[in-house]
């Protein structure tokens, strides 16, 4: 009957256990007295971390650590290994095998974290878009330094140019309902903020390569200058100064040690000064902007941009 | 037989016995390069169908958003492809544009001055609010790809699984109008209307029909994520996009001063949804 290998390596173990049960003499051990346990060393306090490679106690190994490289095995025995009944033993040609070296210190059951960002600087050139405003579309170009405190705690700075462009509800309104839309246009914006990683993971991509990504929350404040579009061209536009906190997620693949690239939306949140209904009474820009008409807004955008990280490797000071 | 007799030949057969087979299997072994990049995989789509009640809303709609539930069913057959159905049912609630819009116009139609179709170029409010169409029914038949599996953890405390995925698809809606016969009583848009004085152009839209009901097929595209809270259930975040011949305004939009067929044009009706995913049968597999 043909016998699977891990039946056989099953049942190869269980006659070796049996054999090393028999030659310890396991009636005589149960017949000892039971000596008291050796009590452990107690762990230093604060110290929860746990220690993967060296620091091998003195006089051999632990009772209940594993030892992989089998270096507690018995000294080899001429004498015995002849007296071995080796019919059964299985002779394995040496010649023509390639030897490799596969150790399971090769294999660790968590893996280090593959991007570290302490102390590092995140320089991020972005494009944005609008995604609230079914007027007018904002597409942005900006920057982004960042500088990461800790592991998932960095401060920095942004900066972005906007440039204009109306939808198609914009004129339709005009065309259609004969009514100008009062909206204005943002110039500029800039701001100081805080991000914040709680989400990390990796994915699989078509079941082949592994790209590890997280997701970070963003909050920060800042300015936006927005213009008033004139309803009627005879008349200046103004501009606007706004105090202007923002609220983002975004999420961030990591490509190489020095590279990633981030996808985000960002709503930037003011209270606008628009063009009044009655700008006829208010030719002046000083004037009309006296009695401009506020409106809460909420400016969502998608962000896309790619990160160059400072200095542009790093290098591990854990366990691996 | 001496005790240290017997424990020579103990070891030595236990260690002869555990390291044949080693060495045995150690033959086929080379190094991690050739192994799977997931082992023991939760299989937690493949060959099991998806029921998903869901809510879906407009992103930046124009004129009226369209807030609604609904239901997805979709087969896996494999890990990575998947086909299903989707179907909405949707309530429509103005933009602040509309508002806006309405708050601003006459409530009817002045008279009409001698030798003119109409006494103003702008809508009424009901002209302008009943040429505005519905969407009560929407959905698609696709199929989809998940090429994208992994885990993640939220705060060091949670970790679960997810998935991306992508679809592709045929659309369908069903849009509706309800532009009353005494304000959209112009019987032939575009034609000379008899005046006080006689016939006179025809230059008022507001008085056609809006053209803008019936069923309508379409293309669909969409992208998504599923985070599964267990084994069977998960969160479906997504992003759908349902694009057909469309005039949602219901006025003249080539601005040739009548409502025809040639005003409607392919627009994309972009949709958000959120919903909870159940996967059956229940029990999930693993990989090798």
């Amino acid at each position: 009957m043909r016998r699977t290998k891990s039946h056989s390596s099953f049942f190869a173990a269980l006659v070796g256990a049996a054999a090393l049960t028999w030659a310890v003499g396991l009636p005589t051990a149960l017949a000892q007295p039971k000596k008291p346990a050796p009590t452990p060393a107690p762990a230093p306090a604060g110290d929860d971390e746990i220690e993967m490679d060296g620091d091998e106690p003195a006089g051999g190994v632990d009772e209940g650590e594993i030892d992989m490289e089998g270096d507690t095995a018995p000294e080899p025995d001429l004498n015995a290994d002849l007296a071995a009944d080796t019919s059964d033993a299985v002779k394995i040609d040496t010649t023509t095998r390639e030897v490799k070296q596969v150790s399971w210190k090769d294999i660790v059951v968590v893996m280090r974290k593959p991007f570290l960002k302490l102390g590092r600087t995140d320089l991020m050139p972005f494009l944005a878009t609008t995604m609230n405003d079914n007027m007018i579309r904002h597409t942005g170009a900006g920057a982004q330094i960042n500088y990461y405190l800790t592991d998932v705690l960095a401060v920095g700075v942004e900066g972005q140019y906007f440039a204009k462009n109306f939808r198609e509800p914009f004129d339709l309104v005009g065309r259609q309902a004969r009514r100008l839309p009062t909206v204005n246009k943002y110039n500029f914006a800039a701001a100081l903020n805080f991000h914040y990683v709680p989400v990390y993971g990796k994915f699989a991509v078509l079941d082949k390569h592994l790209i590890h990504w997280e997701t970070y929350f963003t909050a920060g404040v800042g300015i936006t200058q927005s213009e008033v579009i004139p309803r009627d061209p005879r008349y200046d536009a103004f501009t606007n100064i706004l105090i202007t906190p923002n609220i983002g997620a975004s999420m961030r693949f990591f490509l190489a040690k020095w590279f990633t690239v981030n996808l985000g939306i960002r709503d930037y949140i003011f209270v606008d000064k628009f063009e009044p209904t009655d700008r006829m009474m208010y030719t002046s820009a000083a004037d009309a902007k006296d009695h401009a008409e506020t409106a809460f807004i909420n400016n969502v955008m998608f962000q896309l941009g790619a990160s160059f990280w400072i200095p542009p490797s790093f290098e591990y000071t854990t366990f691996r | 037989m001496t005790n240290n007799a017997r424990l020579l030949l103990g070891s030595a057969l236990a260690v002869g016995l555990l390291a044949s087979p080693g060495l045995a299997s150690a033959e086929n072994k080379s190094d991690l390069d050739s192994q799977p990049a997931v082992r023991h995989r939760l299989l937690l789509v493949a060959k099991r169908l998806e029921a998903t009640p869901l809510f879906e809303s407009t992103i930046n709609a124009d004129f009226r958003h369209f807030v609604g539930g609904g239901l997805k069913l979709e087969y896996h057959m494999n890990d990575m492809l998947s086909f299903g159905v989707i179907g909405v049912g949707s309530a429509s609630i103005d933009t602040k544009l509309t508002e806006r819009v309405l708050k601003t116009l006459e409530d009817s139609d002045p008279t009409p001055p001698p030798g003119a179709s109409s006494g103003s170029r702008e809508p009424s409010k009901t002209e302008f609010s009943q040429h505005l169409n519905k969407m009560p029914i929407h959905g698609a038949a696709y199929v989809s790809v998940t090429p994208w599996y992994g885990k993640l953890a939220a705060f060091g405390k949670a970790f679960v699984n997810f998935d991306f995925y992508f679809q592709g698809g045929v659309a369908f809606a069903q849009l509706t109008s309800s532009c009353d016969a005494s304000v959209c009583d112009d019987t032939n848009p575009g034609a000379p209307e008899m005046g006080t004085t006689g016939p006179v152009p025809d230059d008022n839209p507001n008085d056609d029909p809006p053209l803008n009901s019936g069923f309508k097929p379409g293309l669909y595209l969409g992208g998504g994520i599923h985070v599964f809270v267990n084994d069977f259930m998960a969160i479906d975040l997504a992003v759908r996009d349902y694009a057909f011949t469309d005039n949602p305004s219901g006025a003249d939009f080539n601005a040739d001063l009548a409502v025809k067929d040639d005003d409607s044009r392919f627009l994309h009706h972009l949709f958000a949804g959120v919903g909870v995913s159940i996967m059956l049968p229940m029990k999930v597999k693993r990989t090798r």
